[in-house]
């Protein structure tokens, strides 16, 4: 009996297959997230006067941001009127909001859960942002909620660059601190200030560009002397986590065909 | 019998809810982590099966496991401590016809042995539970750090439950 135990976690432990992504096996199976719903009913207030000036100072941002866009697109207006056209393109990315129900920082590998799933049109592979930048990428979905991989978690890389130099990295979260990641493969020739913003790269469907991730604390020593290894102060605050939003790429699903095309061989 | 049976059921549901809605969310100074649900373990009488123990051992891992996406740890960890829990037991306590029925408490063992068997369980657990989870030899020191801190906070908190039952009683 003891054996059988000892077996049966240990293929839950070491098994990266279909039992550890079973909706069952997780928390997003419906037991344990209407036990989380109903707990975040009361939990999700404990935070909110940090989550409303987070918020407030995202809404001051977007503002400006809006603004400098309109006065951009008058300009553009002026000197080339036929440049409007370029702003009735379909919308490339969408947004689900959902709201945190079970969140965890402490273990190696983090995952958070969301009050959204399948019904709602969240998929697997899906970007998870908060209203500082990326928290995740969506696992395994259920009918209702969803478990997401969190930044803070060891297996979880993501394509990000320095964003005005436009140099590219992979940032890793090691443990630890939960405000600190890891940035490697930085070309040696790179130029940065402590200080600089790290953004998404865009380079896959998951994430668009530009989406903030942290800024650059300091450089420290790698392993491989061609490339540099980056301290990363992650701009979202993973322990209070609370709304967020999935991101739905509408070309996903005709970027991902292209993976299936494959060119004819010279016969 | 059926009052056992209740007051099992009723430890192992309260000692899960702590544990996923409370313990999980607390991490003092990022390194001292509450582990309450193994209390359900350490309390079980010392007369039950093997075969019993080790089920609501593992089914209890893998409650917590399902809970904290963290699959397969504390079932494995679980499993591990209840084959521990007898050596452990008695090595601090008299093999005889008295003990073999008794449920570890602090009225049963005194305050002196209870504590040596709580420490024991409590820090065999902490490092079973974050070796396998790290499951790194390069994490060593962070897996003793966090061992030792979690250990010592966790038998704090048992400790208060068990002092709230004996007041209560």
């Amino acid at each position: 009996m003891f054996a059988f135990y000892v077996l049966l976690s240990c293929v839950l432990l070491f098994s990266h297959s279909a039992y550890q992504q079973s909706v069952y096996l997780t928390s997003a199976n419906y037991v344990t997230s209407s036990l989380y719903k109903a707990s975040s009913n009361v939990t999700g207030y404990f935070h909110l006067k940090g989550i409303n000036e987070s918020l407030q100072a995202s809404n001051a941002r977007l503002e400006n941001e809006v603004l400098n866009l309109r006065h951009q697109l008058s300009e553009c207006m002026t000197l080339l009127p036929d440049s409007g056209k370029f702003m009735f393109e379909s919308q490339r990315f969408g947004y689900i909001p959902a709201t945190v129900v079970n969140n965890s920082v402490r273990h190696p590998r983090n995952y958070f859960s969301i009050n959204r799933g399948e019904r709602d049109g969240v998929k697997t592979g899906m970007g998870v942002v908060d209203q500082n930048g990326v928290a995740g990428i969506v696992n395994v979905t259920g009918e209702n909620t969803s478990r997401v991989i969190s930044l803070l978690n060891e297996t979880q890389h993501l394509s990000v660059k320095i964003k005005d130099t436009n140099y590219i990295g992979s940032l890793n979260w090691r443990g630890g601190d939960p405000m600190v990641a890891y940035m490697d493969e930085v070309p040696r020739h790179a130029k940065f200030n402590a200080g600089d913003t790290v953004v998404t790269s865009g380079y896959s469907t998951t994430f668009p560009e530009n989406i903030p991730v942290g800024t650059i604390m300091n450089r420290i020593k790698g392993r491989d002397d061609n490339f540099y290894i980056l301290k990363i102060k992650l701009n979202s605050d993973f322990k209070a986590l609370s709304t967020v939003r999935v991101i739905k790429d509408e070309y996903k699903p005709q970027l991902d065909s292209l993976k299936n095309f494959d060119l004819p061989s010279d016969k | 019998m059926h009052r056992e049976v209740i007051r099992l059921s009723a430890l192992f549901i309260l000692m899960l809810l702590v544990q996923v809605l409370i313990c999980n969310h607390i991490a003092l100074f990022n390194v001292a982590v509450p582990i309450v649900f193994i209390y359900f373990i350490i309390r079980l009488p010392m007369n039950i099966g093997n075969g019993l123990l080790f089920t609501l051992s593992f089914l209890m891992g893998l409650c917590v496991d399902i809970c904290s996406d963290t699959p397969g740890v504390n079932a494995l960890a679980c499993t591990l401590l209840s084959a521990l829990r007898k050596p452990v037991f008695f090595a601090y306590v008299p093999r005889d016809d008295k003990t073999k029925n008794i449920i570890p408490s602090m009225s049963t063992l005194g305050v002196a042995t209870y504590c040596k068997y709580l420490i024991s369980m409590v820090g065999i657990y902490c490092l079973l539970a974050f070796t396998i989870e790290y499951f790194n030899f390069a994490d060593v020191k962070d897996i003793v750090i966090l061992s030792a801190c979690s250990c010592l906070l966790t038998f704090l908190i048992l400790l208060a439950i068990d002092c709230l039952i004996i007041n209560r009683e």
